[in-house]
């Protein structure tokens, strides 16, 4: 199968058809996934492949694929898609997408897309000459309370982004923890940031959306396993960057603890005009900037409609929560503009350059000048 | 009493499987105990102490797992995951079976003992009392239902595709709901909506089965497979476990109160809980397009499953097994409520 010209899927796509989807991986991150492919009119769910013969054949049963497969290549061979999805660890992915590449096929990748940056750009390198698209998922940019935020960034309401904070508490070492089995070892923790690895990047396109995309300077980065033992490298980070003192002195501060509770994941983003504040696990959003009535006004007018809409926001998550409309939302809407896009031979929503920046800022968050 | 035989058992430490442990070597054979790398084996001290058990360090998912069944007559399968959301108990449940079927196939072990559920039966299908035995249906689709009922479907059909290659011979246990010590609490009395308990039903008399008796019908299906006089009989069979004498839910919990601290509950007669749970249904279906997440208790599959009063029989497994309970309902609860080693009791017993 030979694209048929840069930036065009392959030839067998005609423009505005579905596209022929696959599945590598049929893991516990496929069932966010499937029920896109399942029920997208823009996609044509042709096969889900997985090690497991029965993971393979169930899921290509629950989501209506045409086959389920065992074996990769016989997939891309046999159904032809003109994108599959990379579902697989971590430690898997670089030989996947490159096959997958190599058999024509436009590549959604789960993140961490792959370990390093070098790698990540050997990759989306390969697919650019070939006329392909790479993306990594990236969900969380497109939920809606970011989306929300990155309206006030862009309409001016918060000024000048000065400072942005990500901080995300998660149990990772609780006994109902997925990361904590010592019988069953993730192979997230053969990443090199270890579990923290899973969530570094959303941190890092999260920090480098909503802070314009600087140049990062100095970067301190406090990796600590605060738990111990050997099954965690690392627990906790405590990191901080200032972006480039001629372009974008942007402050950033990304955490992560397992120490403190209830589990969040919090986005701060604070401009010469007001601040924006949003827990994506717990949706608000909380915008305090000038408002009616002055300066003496301002901060009870800011109180009086923030905790009116937080009120507001407890209802309306339980209800999202009865409808099954969790943090993982803001996927269905990424694949769903990456879908569009594809289907009219146009560049998706997630670029190569911010796949790479993503990378790139964990790079420097474990590079050891960061550590000193 | 059966000719001896090393018999591999999968979930050895939980439950049931410590009990099935116990049971197999006061029977008079081998056991091999898959344990996981990081599981204590403490509750099998007692069996490890008779010489007759020897553990195999490793998971379900384990690559040497073939390996550890060499020179096995037949496999006890009993690991499953119980919680979780679907993909722990898909990959707990299912995958794993399917990796213990593979790793059989590969030791030559042809017989397996294979461990479903009452979580099959499609309760639904028939009208309440009527009888319940074997032939009852079974779930024809089990897309929608809930996740345990859902990966078990799976299981049984690896189950029967195992049995079914040559050579291969299985016999099938759907046992009822399991009680002994540590959960004489069941989810067939009553449950949580939310942060409430609910009490559901006081006259149904649900199927349930004390977790020796279970421990050694288990045992017995594994000798009939092994034994080249009834292998026939048992081989391709599906089997359901109840005890004798079943007794009502109102019978049963006050037994237990006597015993232990019960949750606090409310009351809910069985139609009305149907009445409810349907009127759920109904509103999920018209106004949320079925997106609606809604505890298993209000689910009116789950009502029927757990709360749907039958007369369920046992006349099956006495008849292919040669199985009686061992012990009735008040000596099962003095049992679970006792604090003697019911492991080394079964063994000092043998």
């Amino acid at each position: 199968m030979t694209p048929s010209s840069r930036g065009q899927i392959p030839d067998s796509h005609e423009l505005g058809a579905p596209l022929r989807a696959a599945v590598i991986g049929a893991g516990a991150i496929s069932l966010e996934h499937l029920p896109f492919l399942r029920d997208s009119d823009r996609a044509d769910l042709v096969g889900i492949c997985d090690l497991s013969p029965v993971s393979a054949k169930i899921a290509a049963r629950r989501f209506d694929a045409a086959a389920g497969y065992t074996d990769v290549a016989e997939m891309l061979s046999s159904a032809s898609p003109h994108i599959v999805h990379v579902l697989t660890p971590p430690h898997t992915h670089a030989s996947l997408v490159d096959m997958c590449l190599d058999a024509g096929a436009h590549v959604f990748c789960e993140k961490p897309m792959l370990p390093t940056g070098a790698e990540a750009q050997t990759l989306l390198a390969k697919a650019d000459a070939l006329g392909l698209h790479l993306v990594e998922n990236h969900n969380y940019r497109f939920n809606d309370e970011i989306l929300a935020v990155r309206d006030l960034i862009d309409n001016g309401q918060l000024g000048t982004i000065a400072e942005v904070d990500v901080r995300m508490a998660l149990q990772i070492r609780g006994e109902e923890s997925r990361f904590a089995d010592q019988n069953a070892r993730n192979p997230i923790h053969d990443m090199p940031a270890g579990v923290i690895h899973d969530f570094a990047t959303h941190f890092a396109y999260l920090m480098n959306t909503l802070s314009g995309h600087p140049v990062w300077g100095p970067v301190s980065a406090h990796w600590n396993n605060h738990g111990g033992g050997d099954l965690f490298t690392y627990d906790d980070l405590d990191a901080l960057m200032i972006g480039d003192a001629e372009g974008n002195p942007v402050h950033g501060r990304l955490r992560f603890s397992c120490r403190t509770s209830p589990d969040l994941f919090s986005v701060t983003v604070r401009g010469s005009e007001g601040q924006a504040t949003t827990d994506l696990f717990h949706p608000h959003l909380e915008v305090l900037g000038p408002r009616p009535g002055g300066a003496q006004l301002t901060p009870i007018v800011n109180h009086l409609v923030n905790g009116t809409k937080l009120a507001g926001a407890g209802l309306r998550n339980f209800g999202q929560k009865l409808l099954q409309h969790g943090p993982y939302h803001g996927l269905v809407r990424l694949l769903d503009q990456t879908y569009t896009a594809l289907q009219a031979h146009e560049a998706p929503p997630v670029t190569p350059s911010e796949i790479q920046g993503a990378a790139d800022l964990i790079d420097a968050l474990l590079a050891p000048e960061a550590r000193r | 009493m059966s000719a001896k035989h090393r018999i591999f058992i999968t979930g050895a430490t939980g439950f049931v499987g410590r009990h099935v442990v116990a049971d197999a070597i006061a029977r008079g054979h081998d056991v091999v105990a898959l344990v996981r790398p990081a599981s204590s084996a403490s509750a099998l001290a007692a069996a490890e102490a008779t010489g007759r058990l020897s553990f195999a360090r490793g998971d379900l998912a384990s690559r040497d797992l073939a390996e550890m069944m060499q020179g096995c007559d037949a496999v006890l399968h009993l690991a499953a995951v119980k919680g979780g959301d679907f993909f722990s108990r898909f990959s707990g449940t299912v995958i794993g079976t399917e990796s213990v079927l593979n790793a059989a196939r590969t030791a030559g072990v042809d017989n397996l003992v294979a461990v479903s559920t009452f979580s099959v039966y499609d309760y639904r299908q028939r009208s309440a009392n009527s009888v319940f035995d074997e032939s009852f249906p079974v779930i024809s689709d089990p897309r929608g239902r809930d996740e345990y009922a859902e990966t078990k479907l799976y299981q049984d059909e690896l189950y029967e595709e195992f049995g079914a290659e040559d050579g291969h011979h299985m016999v099938m246990l759907r046992p009822g709901m399991i009680y002994g010590r540590d959960q004489l609490w069941h989810p067939l009395l009553g449950g949580e909506f939310g942060p409430i308990d609910l009490r559901v039903g006081a006259k149904g008399r649900p199927p349930i089965i004390y977790v020796e008796n279970t421990a050694e019908a288990l045992v017995l299906a594994a000798e009939a497979l092994l034994d080249p006089a009834r292998q026939a009989s048992v081989d391709g069979q599906v089997i359901n476990l109840v005890d004798d004498d079943l007794p009502t839910q109102s019978e049963y919990a006050k037994k237990v109160e006597a015993l232990e601290d019960v949750p606090s509950s409310i009351f809910v007669p069985l139609p009305i809980m149907k009445a409810a749970a349907s009127t759920v249904a109904a509103i999920n279906a018209k106004v949320f397009d079925g997106r609606m997440k809604v505890p298993s208790i209000a689910l009116p599959d789950q009502v029927d499953a757990r709360f749907k009063p039958f007369d369920f029989r046992n006349d099956k497994s006495k008849r292919l097994l040669g199985w009686t309970p061992r012990f009735d309902l008040d000596a099962a609860l003095r049992r679970s409520a006792g604090s003697v080693d019911l492991v080394a009791d079964r063994l000092a017993a043998s």
